[in-house]
């Protein structure tokens, strides 16, 4: 039976919640829990297909340990989890507009679509509500 | 007869060789082993703790030289 569904709103651009964010996803869905995770602000930057690497993943001290040790690619992971698991990305509608971006814009494969935040809301009110 | 494949992910961090356990799952038949090899302290603990949850069977674990050795099977 499934678990209570996990609901993982990203907000920042910081390479540490980002990298939290994927291991929790990850994790979560591969441990038969449903999961959704809503990127929105400027999280969503780093999801854009022309975003280069070096920008993508900018942080504090422990951004340059996980970089330097080699951890497990945050989009990667997020991408592992879907394959593996029951694991579903949005894009929030409102920061594409703002950005000027389509789903198109952003990394390929990894987002169901773009969504509202009164969507995912509601879907969210029978699970558990993570903001990073 | 059940057949053992083996994982080498040492040198990958949490939750690397655990991801890499379960792709490997995906690939084998119910009954059969993997042995994944970590270097990663959490995901020995970790690695158990998960596979108690989605049901599938510890074979054993054991502690080497800078690594863990950690063996599954596929139950389901």
């Amino acid at each position: 039976m499934a678990s209570n569904p996990l609901f993982i709103l990203l907000c920042s651009d910081q390479h540490e919640r980002l990298q939290m964010a994927a291991m929790i996803a990850s994790v979560a869905a591969v441990s038969d829990r449903p999961v959704q995770v809503f990127v929105s602000m400027n999280a969503l930057v780093l999801f854009g297909k022309d975003t280069p690497a070096d920008k993508r993943y900018q942080g504090g001290a422990f951004s340059k340990l996980l970089k330097e040790k080699h951890a497990p690619d945050a989009l990667k992971l997020f991408d592992q989890g879907k394959e593996l698991g029951d694991l579903k990305m949005w894009a929030c509608s409102m920061a594409l507009d703002i950005q000027g971006w389509e789903i198109g814009h952003l990394v390929e494969g990894l987002f169901d679509g773009a969504l509202g935040l009164t969507k995912f809301l509601s879907d969210a009110e029978n699970g558990q509500f993570i903001t990073l | 007869m059940s057949e053992r494949t083996k994982i080498d992910a040492r040198g990958a961090y949490c939750p690397g060789p655990l991801m890499e356990l379960i792709a490997g799952l995906k690939l084998i038949n119910v009954g059969d082993e993997i042995e994944v090899l970590s270097s990663d302290k959490g995901s020995a603990n970790d690695i158990p703790e998960w596979v108690k949850k989605v049901h599938h069977e510890m074979v054993g674990i054991t502690q080497q030289d800078g690594y863990w050795s950690i063996v599954v099977r596929k139950a389901k």
